[in-house]
């Protein structure tokens, strides 16, 4: 090898988790652009990845219904991943899932790296009421020093989310969204997932607010431009859905 | 905030129009596009972030400044506020340009040694014509360079954050970049800039961060708050001579831990200086672009061709040389001794630049009819005028040959002269 060739630099990683909820409430069109959305965004968190010297994203998907599931083993690479079509059935056991996430937020199962990691992008989708001890759960997460560092989004989904315990998760209001509509849900969760991962998978930057707030800024202005999407710090006035 | 269609036209504060012709790429302040503008194309960025009036106003001054060298890919003209943002035109990047962060993830890499040398001698020249003007670049960092890498050519970008010193315009760089003053909260100077300087400088070489060893690797969450600290307050250089927690880690620090031995001494002693925990701390002591360049220019003196290999090596005058590839022992014969510029090794096919003179004045060929003469032949546009030991002067024409020989000296221009030792 000669002088000049050289190996990458080494990179943190980043991981992007989507918890999703596939409880019945979610079946036809809602998993369906929970389905779309997430396929398409792919090859663009793969993008932002090849172009970052200072990180790698990964992605991890955890889905709860009755009971909770990862769909991989450990996180993937964008390139990696794999979209298999989720389907909906089953009660909303989010408290469940708090744990389980909690117990792969460590450095022992998918946060082990040989590089380091930035802070994980942890992105809730739900629509409705969780059906077990979701406060139990989310006691037990707040326990853990990579959720408390992690940058959390959550995406509401239609009226029966209950916004109040949701914003339990992400810390304030500023960070949840409802959506109202199909072409909203879909594109939120685009860019979402896009601008999390940005922002996550860079050095800080300085004197600026932080990653955290970056995120919320931006997720304002895409609320702004998004018909029926609302921050639920600014609920929609008149909830009017459009689900089947 | 608007995207800009292709076809619309766009107004500029100079009253004229320019066409949006198709979107080139985007990042996170805003989308770049095609646009023409009076028959020529330029790069027209334009914001999809809100920016401050202080933002569009110091844009406009930089606009009326103009560029401070060559090197600067400049906003040439504004436009008006309009669909609810802004934009300004500058050059389109030209074709073979990579970004430093492709060298980084070794998408793109240096041709050869002199291209690397003459990157970091074109970054160390552009940031002092901006800090001449009395500027500073605020935000040094891997996104900030297209380079060349056969030519060493270096185009810097995204000079919207370029201000006055001692103001900001609110837009502060990345962390790994910064200086830890900057880090604690303090505005941006020079000073700043000349510590995000030497990390880029030492990336270009080693391929690696200075600061980011086993103890930074090691760090399981780099929350913003430990980036603070190992960036920042407890920031350790990994070959730090006097505090070793923080070395670079083998199998994943490959590309310094590889190159740091072979590249010249004095490189490792400049690095080993700039990155010190005095000049770490003490801003107005670092190292400024003339000093960086003239180490640099040390380091070109030294790289030579290796006779056995053919490929780029480095013979000093204070060492013994061995070929950084094959391991074979490179003969110095003779060397030339400037006025301004050091000690030039002078080996077979070896270029000899001299300074800021970006020609080469002279290249080294050993004579057909007899291997062991060695001859300099004259690559510049004028003559020189050689004196003998003995005193008699003579001319090289431009083309023509001078054999090598102890003691003689050649003046190659009215400043820049030099003698074989
Ligand atoms: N003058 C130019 N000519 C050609 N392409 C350019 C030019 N300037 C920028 N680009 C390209 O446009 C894209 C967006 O670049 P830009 O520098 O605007 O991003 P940015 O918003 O500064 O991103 P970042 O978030 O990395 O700072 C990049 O792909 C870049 O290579
Ligand atoms: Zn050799």
């Amino acid at each position: 090898m000669g002088i000049l060739d050289s190996a990458p630099v080494p990179r943190r990683t980043m991981v992007l988790f989507f918890i999703v909820d596939t409880s019945g409430s979610m079946t036809g069109s809602k998993i369906g652009a929970v389905n779309q959305a997430i396929r398409e965004v792919l090859p663009m968190l793969d993008e932002i990845s090849a172009n970052n010297a200072d990180a790698e994203i990964k992605i991890a998907l955890l889905e709860f219904s009755s009971g909770c599931r990862w769909i991989y083993d450990e996180p993937k690479t964008a390139s990696e991943f794999r979209w298999q079509d989720r389907e909906a059935s089953g009660l909303t056991d989010l408290g469940e899932a708090c744990i389980e996430l909690g117990r792969k937020l460590s450095r022992d199962t998918f946060m082990k790296t040989d590089t380091g990691a930035f802070a994980p992008v942890l992105i809730l989708l739900t629509d409705g009421e969780p059906t077990d001890d979701f406060p139990g759960g989310l006691k037990k997460l707040k326990e853990n020093r990579w959720y408390k560092a992690a940058i959390k989004i959550a995406i509401a989904i239609g009226n029966d989310a209950n916004e109040e315990l949701i914003k339990e998760f992400t810390g304030n209001m500023e960070a949840v969204v409802e959506v109202h509509n199909i072409e909203a849900l879909k594109k939120l969760i685009r860019t979402v997932s896009v601008t999390a991962s940005q922002i996550g998978s860079q050095s800080s930057t300085v004197g600026n607010k932080d990653k955290q707030g970056q995120v919320v800024e931006q997720l304002k202005k895409d609320v702004e431009e998004t018909e029926g999407a609302y921050s639920a710090a600014k609920p929609a006035p008149d909830p009017n859905d459009d689900w089947d | 905030m608007a995207e800009l269609e292709p076809g619309l036209k766009i107004d500029l504060t100079n009253g004229e129009k320019l066409k949006i012709l198709k979107e080139i790429g985007r990042g996170g302040q805003g989308i770049v596009y095609l646009s023409e503008y009076q028959g020529h194309n330029y790069a027209l960025k334009w914001y999809t972030q809100k920016y401050s009036d202080d933002f569009y106003n110091n844009l406009k001054e930089n606009i009326q400044h103009g560029a401070p060298s060559k090197a600067f890919l400049w906003p040439l003209m504004l436009t008006t506020k309009q669909n609810g943002s802004f934009g300004y035109a500058m050059e389109l990047r030209k074709k073979d340009f990579f970004e430093f962060g492709d060298y980084l993830l070794a998408k793109v890499k240096f041709q050869s040694i002199s291209a690397m040398i003459e990157a970091a001698l074109q970054i160390c020249d552009g940031f002092y014509h901006l800090h001449l003007r009395g500027f500073s670049y605020q935000d040094i960092n891997d996104g900030n360079f297209f380079i060349n890498p056969h030519t060493g050519d270096v185009l810097i970008c995204d000079n919207d954050n370029v201000t006055a010193q001692g103001q900001n315009t609110g837009i502060l760089g990345k962390a790994r970049y910064m200086a830890s003053e900057i880090i604690a909260g303090q505005k941006p100077d020079k000073y700043s800039d000349y510590f995000s300087l030497a990390v880029i400088l030492f990336m270009l070489f080693y391929g690696n961060h200075p600061f980011e060893g086993k103890k930074v690797v090691s760090c399981p969450c780099m929350t913003e708050e430990n980036e603070r600290k190992h960036f920042g307050s407890e920031a350790i250089f990994i070959l730090d001579k006097n505090d070793r927690t923080n070395l670079p880690v083998r199998g994943v620090h490959h590309n310094v831990i590889r190159r740091w031995p072979l590249f010249t001494k004095v490189l490792q002693d400049a690095f080993i200086e700039a990155f010190s925990q005095d000049l770490i701390k003490n801003p107005t002591q670092r190292m400024m672009e003339s000093k960086w360049e003239k180490i640099i220019r040390q380091v070109r003196n030294q790289l030579v061709v290796c006779s056995s290999c053919e490929n780029e090596t480095f013979a000093g005058s204070d060492f013994v040389s061995t070929c950084i590839n094959c391991g074979r022992p490179v003969e110095v014969k003779y060397r030339l001794h400037t006025n301004d510029h050091g000690i030039l090794a002078l080996t077979p096919k070896k270029i000899v630049l001299l300074g800021k003179i970006k020609e080469p004045v002279a290249v080294v060929r050993v004579s057909k009819k007899n291997a062991e003469i060695l001859a300099m032949q004259n690559l510049a546009q004028a003559k020189w005028i050689v004196e003998t030991p003995d005193g008699k002067l003579k001319d090289i024409n431009p083309t023509e040959f001078l054999p090598l020989e102890k003691g003689l000296k050649i003046y190659f221009t009215q400043h820049e002269k030099g003698e074989i030792i």
